[in-house]
Formats: C-alpha cells, structure tokens, sequence
C-alpha cells in the first residue's frame, strides 16, 4: 500500500444535485470526472490520506466575514453553507494535529464575494476561504494567515475582505485584469491605509506557461511570504488557468499545478474556479493532492498535453521578469510610508456589478486610520435593489478607540432612515441589523 | 431440509433447517485440513438424515482466506494498461507485472492506442516464467472494457487461465481491481480443487441438492459459480454471524448485532432487515479488494481474553487471547472465568476461576465475586464504547449531494441483538452500559451456521450509458452495447432490471424471489458551450443480503 509522506486531508463536496441554472459552468456534472478520476487513482487507500464528511456552515459562521443583504436566507443556498462548512471542516482536520494539510474540494467556489453581499458575483456568494479564516481565527485563535489565490480571475472578493487587515496576507496571480474577469488585481492595489503591502496582485499575461507561475512563485510569492511569516498558509486553489480551460487565457497544467503546490506546501488549499471539466480538472485535482501528500506527481499528465501544451514565449518570459523586478522593489524593500496619524477617517467608493444577478452597488467606505488595530469600518451601500444599508465592523483585537468610536457611529446610523443597519462587532462577537 | 455449515477458526458448525425449524446443530474442532474437516463435519451433520431430503447446502468456508494468508497462491502474470495518474509500477502483484502501451480517460475514451507487438511481448515473458494464469486489467476499464477485451484476444492461445477486470466489480479503484483481478486468477486453481473435492463428498453421500457458497456481502453463490470469483468466497465469517442474527430476530427498526467469540467481538448495523454494507471491499491480508462485504467492526475482546488489572483498579481486556481460561486449564484470567465465578456459567472448574478472579483482584483489595463483577462491568463497557465509536465511524462517512447533508437521518440503534458463546452471560452488562434493549435469541451461539444456511443470493450491477459516446456499459455483466442520443433513465432502469435478473439467476438465485434495489440513480447533462451534447446516466442495482423466502419463521 503506498503511503504518505505528509498525512493529508480531504474534503469531497461535488454537490451532484446542484447548479447555478442548468447549462452554467457552475453545474452538477462540474467534478463528476475529477470524482471518477479520484477514485479510480484509490487516492482514499493512500496509507495517510483521509477524507472528511462535510458538514454546513451555519449564519453566524457567515456574519463574522459578510454583510449579507437583506439577510443570509436571501443570497445563500444550502449548497453555498456546505461548501463554506467543507472548508472549516478542513480546517478542524489540519488545526487539531489530525493532518498535515487539507484540501478542500468542494464547489460553488468563493473567491469573488465581497464583505457585503447582494447577490452572486462572478459565480460567487459567499466567501467561502473568509468564512474558514475567521472561523479559524475564532476558534483556534491564529492571527497571522497568507492566502495565495491561483485562480485565473483575480480574487477581488477576498481582497475586498482583507484590503484592511495587517494580519492577512493576500496574494493573487491571475491572468491581467485588462484582458479577463473581473478586471481588478493590478499591482497598485496593495492594501489599506491601515494594511498597506499585504495586498499583493500579479497579473500575469495571457498565455503564460508553467516556466512563467513557477518563476513568479520562487522569486516572489515565496519570498514575500518568508517576509510575512504567516502562521498558516492558505492556498485558493482555483484551476482555470490551465491551457483546457475554456473561459481563460494562459497556458498552465497539472504538473505545473502540483510543482506549484509542492513548492508552496499550503497548510489548506479550497477549490475555486476551473471548468475544463473533463480535460483539466480531474488531472490538476489529482496533482494537487498528491503534491500535498507528498507524493509522487511526475506521471500526472493531460491526455493531450504532449500534443496541445505550449512553452511560453519568449517575450513573455521577459515581460514577467520586469514585472517582477517591479514587484520585488514594491513588496521585498522596505518603504517609508505616508504618515497616517491615528483616528483620521479616509473614505473611498467603489461601485460593484454582481454579473450573475444583474445587481448595481455602489458603495462608500469609511475606514479609521489606527495604529493598533485594523481599524473601524464602515460601508454605506445603495444598490439597484433600492435598498440603503449601513454596516459598520469592529474588526478582531479592534483597539479601544475603535471599539468606541464603532458604538458611536452605529447610534448614530441607527438615527438615520436606512433600511437596515447592520453591526459586526468582532470583540464582543456581537451581530445585530435593524 | 437445508444443511448450513461455517468454518471457524476454532470450531466448525453444522446445522440443520427444516420447515422453519431447527432440527440438529453440531459442532466439531476445525481442523488444519479444509476438506477433512467438511468431511466429518457433513458426515456427523447428516448421519441420520435421508441424503435425498436435503434440498440446500451452504458453505461458509476458510479456503480462500487461508490461502491468501498462507501465500499458497499459483503463480499468476498482470498485464496491466494504465495511462496518466499515480505511477502504475506501484501495484506491482505477483512474479510477473507487466505494464503495456495503452490508455483510457476517465470517460472510457481511448487516448493511446494498444501496441499487438508490444502485447504479445509481454506475453511471452510471462510464458517463459512457466506462467499459465493470468489477469489483464487496464485503467478506467469499467468505463471502457475494450482493452483488457481486446489483450484478451491477442494472448488468449498463451495461457489456460485468463481473468478480466472489468468484470470483478463495477466500481473505479484501479489498485482494488489489480488485486482483486489477481486474487481471482490466483486463487482458481487452488478453489477448483476445493469445489471439486466438496462435490466429491456430497456425490459420495449421495446428495445432490443445489449447493452454495457464503460471501463476505452476506449473499451465496452457487458453488459451480463461484470458480469465476474464487475470492469472492473469502472471509465469509463474519458475514454468517450477521445473517444469523438477522434469522433469529426480525431484526426491526435499526439493529446493532453483535456477535461475542473466545478471541473477538464483532459487531454490524442492521436497519429494517438489510445488513448494511461497506462502499468498497474488504481486505485480504495485504491486498485491499473490491470484494463487497456487510460494514462490520471486529475488536480484540472476547470470552478468552487475557485480563489485566493496574494498581490504579483500572481493568484492561484484551486484545489478547493467551490459551483457554484458567478454569479449563489455562494460564491468564479471562471474563470466562468471571462468569464461572459468579454463577453465569458452568463449565470448568469452579475453584480454579475463583482463584483466578482473587488473585487478580488482590493487589486492589477486591475478593473474588467483586473482581468479576469489575470485569463484567468492564467488559460491557469496553464493548459499549467499540459501538458507539463504530456507529460514529458509519454516521463520519462522507457524502456528496445537498440532500445526504441536510435529509439523510444518522444511524441510531435502538436495540441489540447479541449472538455468540456468551452472549446470555454479558448481554444485561452491554445493553445497561448503551442503554439500550436487548435481545439474545436462541440458538445464538449457531447463529454462524444458520446464517450460512439461510442467506440469499446476492449480486450487483453498474451500469453507465454515456449517450455522446453512445454507449452503455454493464462491467460485471460484461455488458456493452451502442445506444441511440435519446437513451434515458427509464431506458437504463430497463435495461440494468433485466440484467440484474439474469445475473442473479446465473449465480443461482431462485427466479420467484429476485428483489432487488437501486443503490445508486445519477442522471447529469454534459454540457460542452453551454449546450447540452449528452447524458451521463449512472446506475448501480444490488440484490440485498436477505433471507430465503422460506424462512418465515414466527418470532
């Protein structure tokens, strides 16, 4: 029987009676093969690797990450608890010492859902590694979490998340948000006043190869995260920037997926997107577990990877090196930061398209500068719904003055006619809308 | 009349049914030769029986197991076609393992041709060994058996013996379907011999009734049937137990049976009648199988076990057995001899247990009789904790739909059936410790044999229609055939009740009974740009472990 070098664990979650509508990439037959492929390597005899029952994540698991309009019932199905609930599952299995890592390969995926919730974005409702970080945070009590997002769109939900949190790490490699989905994640966009460098976005070219991520991962993400020194490492293992998938543009493969994965060694990886669902899929799963195992990944191969892959051209090689020339200067030296001085308030908007749902947002957020927490926020949001909401976070180990400060302006908004007022009060876990 | 017969390690045990009654039970030490000891088993079982009364003979036997243990298996070569995935070269089995050219995706679609050269080569070397067994399997053949069928073809002049994968099991595990393949091939000649030796005795006895072989599933097949899956007859023992529970009780509403040995304590789940079963298969020695068996738990603590107690009170039971109780001769403490010692039963010598159960307890200041009464005590507690952990084990299995997460209602027994040596003496201390009802039905230590005697038969099928490829595929039916893009559910439906039927009657199910249930109904659109281009329709029936219709016995 073979054994594991690295005790792995595994969370199965296809959702085989679920869809977004029934022709939508995101739809019962999205892992059937990956399943077929799964059980047919007997990745569960594997003398190490165990797979974990999902169980569903509960509102309040939601409330700790999410502002959902009007309410949780509204914008979540039962399948979007289970996977969130999968991830925690994972979690429980790594954070108990009952495995080295876990993958949690569960569907729908997460990354594109913001703090506040109207609908589904970009095949997202929840987010579903959000909900495992601050479960996390909760129960284990770890501060200090790197997520390294490998989806092929960038993972601007999760960034919305944590654009404010000193204590995450965001790191996203995606295809160029000038040429894909959702059209953000350029390297300027590196975090808050509060949290400013821990946002990190590197758009890479359409069609890079395995020779261009595995470049970017060494010289950057690796080092990056060495600087963070994150007490977890999240991977947000989305699979679609493979050369089959047929809603993206690079030119990545399984056993580019699973050096990747080798070399990152992620405490827990969450499936995100992927759709080439016969030709990618069940190949770039299979790598990924075994590269988390630690096992041998040199005879996974796509059927036609000998006749379709293609080397990165040159000139690719070289954009990618001066961006992360750049990138390096950005995020390895240390800069002198603009002085924020602590309790000044700095707002910005954001308007949001929730493509799937056909909704609007536009948002304005306030955030407190501070220097001993992550800062109050507020987020006022009016949407083509017609509804006119105000939510305010005090953020995990939120200071004194923020604590205050936060109580202050939820009475105040609650003197104000918005249609609901939502509080997310991290400290006292207190989660109240009126 | 039915004549049921299960091989123990310890005992072998014969009973005899008629007209819904048990008519004689005997049992007889098992042992070293298999056949001699059926000889005098069958022999003493049907000493004042009319041969020509005997309508039914049931086996379950160890011939399999031994052999797998003993390593007496006949030299067997793999051909083995395998494609990307985990490296092939890891499930080596046998003297001669030989890769080929040649692949299949997930879907069944070939992605790399088959190389007749490179075959044939391979063959060669494999005949050259002096090998005439072998077993071809390649990867995702249950999807697509072309190849293996096709290898068939090229080899089938070079060797006597030639075993498919494809027809072992309908399920994917590609490592389970090598050993199970190779089980099968390396067993046959060995279990030929054994069936033909059976025959020998029963034609000499002048009986010529149907006779069956147990499963580990719980289910028979008919002897001369079972030379096609000779390891689909290993470890059959603890499946007779279930089954025997399942005939003595009604077995009603959720059922935990258990079943107390000298050496261990099994235990299963029965609900509403129907043993449940493990997704995969059982293990045999190394080789883990796609063999079917019923979900049972086995723990190392039973009437022989040693006994030990720490300065700190605390008992410990087992999971040894070091010889007999000290009552009957032996050396260690056992819960036999706790029972001796309060009066639960009588056998041995009294005065022996009693000294036994002093000593033990003498470094903690307790006399005999409150020695055995911790041991009890423990005994029903140690086996109270195994149940719940088991259950909790069932209830931990993964699931992949909405409906199984949030619908599905957990595995809770509600009562106990407890069968075995001293399943009377500690029945009171198990159901007190789960708080359960209990039930210790009679005959309960034959349970095994009347088991064996009344099982069914049982089988399964899975079929796959992929109607883009325009195929649906029966693995162990070795069923293919083309179907048109409007093939549906209710076409599979048919198509799969009619096949199950036929199966069961091949391995000698009576044609009035066949009842069976789907296991699995999965119907998904393959959508390619958004448009549909077909449907995956996966279907998997079994004919459930039950009991002959005959037995309609009033409880």
């Amino acid at each position: 029987m073979i054994k594991a070098p690295r005790r792995t664990g595994l969370v199965f979650f296809p959702a085989f009676d679920w869809a977004i509508s029934p022709t939508h990439p995101e739809r019962e037959e999205r892992l059937l093969y990956t399943q077929d492929q799964i059980m047919e390597e007997g990745i569960l005899d594997i003398d190490g690797i165990e797979e974990y029952r999902v169980r569903p994540a509960t509102f309040e698991d939601i409330r700790r990450v999410h502002f959902c309009i009007p309410n949780e019932e509204a914008v979540t199905t039962k399948s979007h608890l289970i996977s969130a609930g999968g991830c925690m599952v994972a979690a429980d299995a790594v954070l108990t010492g009952e495995v080295e890592s876990a993958f949690a390969l569960v569907r729908p995926p997460g990354h594109h859902a913001r703090t506040v919730v109207l609908g589904n974005r970009g095949f997202c409702n929840i987010n579903i590694e959000a909900v495992m970080i601050e479960y996390i945070r909760e129960k284990y009590g770890i501060n200090r979490i790197a997520i390294v997002d490998t989806d092929c769109h960038h993972g601007d939900g999760t960034q919305d998340i944590y654009w404010h949190d000193p204590d995450t790490l965001f790191i996203s490699i995606h295809q160029d948000g000038s040429t894909l989905y959702p059209g953000s994640g350029f390297p300027d966009e590196d975090g808050g006043p509060n949290a400013r460098g821990s946002t990190v976005n590197i758009p890479l070219p359409p069609r890079t190869g395995e020779k261009g991520f595995l470049f970017v991962l060494d010289e950057l993400v690796m080092p990056i995260l060495d600087k963070f020194k994150p007490e977890l490492i999240i991977n947000s293992a989305g699979q679609d920037n493979h050369f089959n998938d047929p809603i993206t543009n690079m030119n990545f493969s399984a056993r580019g997926y699973a050096a990747l994965t080798s070399r990152l060694r992620p405490d827990l990886a969450v499936l995100e997107g992927g759709y080439a669902v016969e030709n990618a899929l069940p190949y770039v799963n299979l790598g990924i577990i075994l590269a988390m195992a630690g096992l041998d990944t040199s005879f996974v191969k796509e059927p036609n990877y000998d006749r379709d892959y293609q080397e990165q051209p040159e000139t690719i090689t070289r954009y990618i090196e001066d961006l992360a020339r750049d990138l390096k200067d950005r995020f390895l030296k240390d800069h002198k930061m603009p002085y924020l001085k602590s309790g000044q308030i700095i707002s910005r908007t954001k308007e949001i398209y929730y493509d799937t749902d056909g909704i609007q947002e536009s948002q304005n957020e306030r955030i407190r500068s501070c220097h001993d927490c992550a800062g109050l926020l507020s987020i006022e949001s009016r949407s083509s719904l017609g509804l006119h909401t105000m939510a305010i976070r005090i953020p995990i180990r939120a200071c004194d003055a923020c604590q205050k400060m936060g109580s202050l302006w939820h009475s105040k908004a609650l003197k104000n006619s918005f249609d609901y007022v939502y509080l997310q009060n991290r400290v006292q876990n207190i989660y109240e809308v009126f | 009349m039915i004549l049921g017969l299960d091989v123990g390690g310890t005992h072998t045990d014969t009973v005899l049914i008629d007209n819904n009654e048990i008519l004689a039970v005997n049992k007889i030490p098992t042992e070293s030769n298999l056949v001699q000891t059926l000889k005098t088993a069958i022999n003493q079982a049907i000493s004042d029986v009319d041969p020509f009364q005997i309508e039914r003979l049931v086996f379950s036997t160890t011939m399999a197991t031994n052999a797998i243990i003993q390593n007496q298996l006949v030299e067997t070569g793999m051909i083995i076609s395998a494609g990307p995935g985990i490296d092939p070269h890891l499930f080596a089995v046998g003297p001669a393992y030989s890769l080929v050219e040649g692949s299949l995706d997930h879907q069944g679609i070939e992605t790399w041709p088959l190389n007749k050269k490179d075959i044939l080569f391979a063959a060669g070397q494999i005949k050259n060994k002096g090998i005439k067994t072998i077993g071809i399997v390649s990867k995702f053949s249950v999807h697509n058996p072309i190849h293996e069928i096709q290898i068939k073809k090229w080899v089938t002049k070079e060797f006597q013996h030639i075993f498919l994968g494809h027809s072992v099991s309908g399920s994917l595990n590609f490592p389970r379907r090598i050993t199970t393949t190779y089980l099968n091939a390396a067993l046959s000649k060995m279990h030929n011999e054994f069936t033909a030796a059976l025959t020998k005795i029963l034609d000499e006895k002048g009986c010529h009734a149907p006779k069956f072989i147990l499963k580990p599933d719980g289910g028979t097949v008919e002897l001369s049937k079972s030379n096609l899956f000779p390891a689909r007859t290993a470890q059959s023992g603890p499946a007779a137990s279930v089954m025997g529970a399942l005939a003595l009780d009604k077995c009603k509403g959720t059922t935990l049976a258990l079943d107390i040995g000298g050496t261990t304590t099994d235990m299963a789940v029965i609900v509403d009648g129907v043993p449940l079963r493990t997704p995969f298969g059982i293990r045999l020695g190394n080789f883990h199988t796609l063999i079917r068996s019923l979900m049972t738990h086995s723990i190392g603590l039973g009437g022989d076990s040693e006994i030990k107690v720490n300065k700190n009170g605390i008992f410990k039971i087992g999971p040894l057995r070091k010889g007999r109780p000290v009552a009957l001769g032996g050396k260690v403490p056992t819960p036999t001899d706790a029972m001796i010692t309060l009066d639960l039963l009588n056998i041995g010598s009294k005065t022996a247990a009693i000294k036994a159960m002093s000593i033990l307890g003498a470094s903690i200041d307790l006399d005999a009789k409150s020695t055995a009464e911790h041991v009890m005590l423990e005994m029903g507690n140690a086996i109270a904790q195994s149940v719940k952990s088991f259950v909790n084990y069932i209830n931990s299995r993964p699931v992949y739909t909405i409906k199984e997460v949030f619908y599905e209602q957990k595995i809770e027994p509600e009562r106990l059936v407890i069968i075995g040596g001293p399943a009377s003496q500690l029945a009171k201390y198990i159901g007190e410790s789960l708080n359960l009802p209990y039930e210790v039905p009679a005959h309960a230590e034959m349970a095994n044999a009347i088991g064996a005697a009344l099982a069914r038969v049982t089988t399964e099928i899975t079929l796959q229609a992929d109607t883009r490829r325009g195929t649906v595929i029966i693995p162990e039916a070795c069923f293919s055939k083309a179907i048109d893009p409007a093939f549906d559910m209710d076409d599979a439906v048919r198509l799969a009740s009619s096949t199950i039927r036929e199966q069961a009657l091949k391995f000698g199910a009576d044609p009035e009974e066949i009842e069976f249930s789907v296991v699995e109904k999965q119907n998904f659109n393959m959508i390619r740009n958004y448009s549909r281009v077909g449907q995956n329709i996966r279907l998997k029936l079994c004919i459930n472990p039950g009991l002959l219709p005959e037995w309609k016995r009033n409880f």
